[in-house]
């Protein structure tokens, strides 16, 4: 566990000292804010706007925070920092593990600062903070755990460039899993099913609170899938030989 | 002593699962290290040193064989908490600084945080970076890198250290200190493996060698015993030059001297052996015959030459 921690350790450190990674948060708080001045474009919905607006600029930021693994990974095999670290009582898939752990953990730190910083927002302008949007808020920061699975599960057999694609691609058909649902060569239950941690409407129609127990559940399968992603991903990578 | 490294026929062919080159990098390897020793390694460039390395440490797959370091396989992680590993071109995370980078090393090595600080401390003594510990990684030059990568092998304190090419991109300077830290490693009872293109280096800190060409070994063993005896050296006396002249085609290498005699060296061969015998016999007070000891690099060469000649 203490040489996972340290790999983790390693990769949030690494990502939370980007300072682009502030400038993201805060031009997504100013462009959820910003969402208020719509309110005779939008014919008054601003409300249901600026929630929306929030949800999607949050899962965007989570996915590019899980497309960043994607160029952590190859650069470390490509350049030798992966050997050096393996060459200590460091196993493969500690290793790997540690990495999702360290790229979820700065997700989650992001996505969670989105989220308090879209509430203070909101609740500057409104009345309230509603549980829903709360609520959806914590299912983007859930999703964040498969989304990064996947990024890690790419980038130990693809190539950094076409790795940080073929995940972006694959989370949008993820997100897409009920669009998708009728073609099963294309899902067949291999993607994650991001869609179940997509509140958006129930958020931004304000539809009343949603079991709790569902949103452990929504977390509990994004758990499964990334134990699932990253075996599949250690078993390749047992079999690679490293630079 | 027992062996620290057993290799067994080992055998590395690189591509992919569906596509394998035709010549192995690596080709039935058989090799014993053993211990209480510095082990040089030698070969010219694409000899396999660094594959050979790398299967040690569990950084590549074998294709056939199987190697044994401290008597266990190289992929176990309690061989690889005894054992310090410096790769040929060392990389680390360019974003963190020598000591996070070296607290990151201490925590996969399990060193208690009591004692890490200190620890690393002491390394970074040794490899004369305490004033750069804070700097960040990505800012250093190869020879800094090279020091930062001796730092984290050695901060174990480990049974066997592996050090793949350790002298190159090191000033004269900083190679010296490194030959005084494998030096002094090894009066602390840690055995060196090393691979370098350095030979003057490597015979003055080596007990035993291997030499590799094209994935095959050529000889193996304590350096003393594969040097001694191997050359001839036949003086001249002055007024004797016809017999220099025949025996100049053979010669390794020939001096005039000042006072008209010569001083050839030869390789030992049986014919040359019997030439000599048959010359002492006839013309005993024109020569005189001793041994000479090859040195490492004349060695090198006329091993690797003999290769090339096999092929």
């Amino acid at each position: 566990m203490n040489e996972v921690m340290a790999i983790a350790g390693g990769t949030w450190s690494r990502i939370l000292r980007m300072r682009a990674i502030y400038f993201l948060i805060l031009c997504v708080l100013i462009l959820i804010g910003s969402a208020y001045r719509y309110d005779v474009l939008s014919l008054g919905l601003h409300r249901i706007l600026m929630i929306d607006v929030s949800l999607l600029l949050n899962t965007i930021a989570a996915i590019l925070v899980a497309v960043s693994i994607t160029f952590e990974i190859p650069k470390e095999l490509r350049e030798g920092v992966a050997s050096t670290l393996l060459s200590k009582p460091l196993g493969r898939t500690h290793y790997l593990v540690g990495k999702l752990v360290g790229i979820s953990v700065a997700g989650l730190v992001i996505t969670g600062l989105i989220m308090i910083g879209f509430c203070l927002v909101f609740g500057s302008f409104f009345d309230r903070v509603g549980i829903t949007m709360v609520q959806g808020h914590l299912l983007v920061m859930g999703s964040v755990i498969p989304m990064c699975a996947i990024g890690v599960f790419f980038s130990v057999f693809i190539p950094e460039s076409l790795s940080a694609i073929v995940t972006a691609i694959c989370i949008w058909f993820a997100h897409s899993v009920i669009a998708l649902s009728n073609v099963p060569v294309v899902y067949a239950g291999i993607l994650p099913d991001l869609n179940l941690f997509n509140l958006k409407a129930e958020a931004a129609y304000e539809l009343g609170g949603i079991e709790w127990s569902y949103i452990l559940v929504a977390i509990l399968w994004g758990v499964a899938y990334s134990v699932f992603a990253t075996s599949l991903a250690s078993l390749i990578f047992s079999y690679k030989d490293l630079k | 002593m027992s062996n620290v490294i057993e290799i067994n026929e080992l055998t590395k062919y690189y591509g992919s699962l569906f596509w394998k080159k035709k010549t192995p990098a690596l080709d039935r390897l058989t090799l014993l290290v053993p211990g209480g020793t510095v082990f040089g390694f030698l070969g010219p460039n694409g000899a396999g040193k660094t594959t050979t390395i790398k299967l040690l440490m569990d950084l590549i797959r074998p294709s056939s064989g199987q190697a044994r370091i401290l008597g266990e396989p190289p992929d176990s992680l309690d061989v690889k908490r005894q054992i310090g590993f410096l790769p040929d071109a060392p990389a680390f995370s360019s974003y963190l600084s020598a000591r996070e980078f070296l607290v990151i090393c201490a925590k996969l090595l399990r060193i208690p945080s009591a004692t890490r600080r200190k620890r690393i401390d002491e390394v970074l003594d040794i490899v004369k970076m305490t004033n750069h510990a804070g700097s960040r990684l990505g800012g250093f030059s190869r020879g800094m890198l090279q020091r930062i990568g001796i730092a984290q092998a050695i901060l174990n304190e480990p049974k066997l250290l592996i050090l793949d090419e350790p002298l190159v991109g090191l000033d004269p300077h900083g190679r010296q200190e490194l030959k005084d830290i494998i030096i002094s490693q090894k009066k602390i009872g840690t055995d060196v493996f090393f691979s370098s293109h350095i030979l003057s280096d490597v015979e003055k800190m080596c007990d035993s060698i291997g030499i590799l060409n094209n994935g095959k070994l050529l000889c193996a063993g304590r350096i003393d015993q594969l040097l001694s005896a191997t050359g001839v050296r036949l003086h001249v006396n002055p007024g004797c030059d016809n017999i220099a002249q025949d025996f100049l085609p053979m010669a390794t290498g020939s001096i005039k001297l000042s006072d008209g005699g010569w001083e050839l060296v030869f390789t030992t061969t049986l014919d040359l052996t019997s030439k000599l015998d048959k010359l002492r016999a006839e013309r005993p007070g024109d020569i005189s015959v001793s041994s000479s000891r090859e040195n490492l690099e004349d060695f090198f060469f006329r091993k690797i030459e003999s290769d090339r000649f096999v092929e």
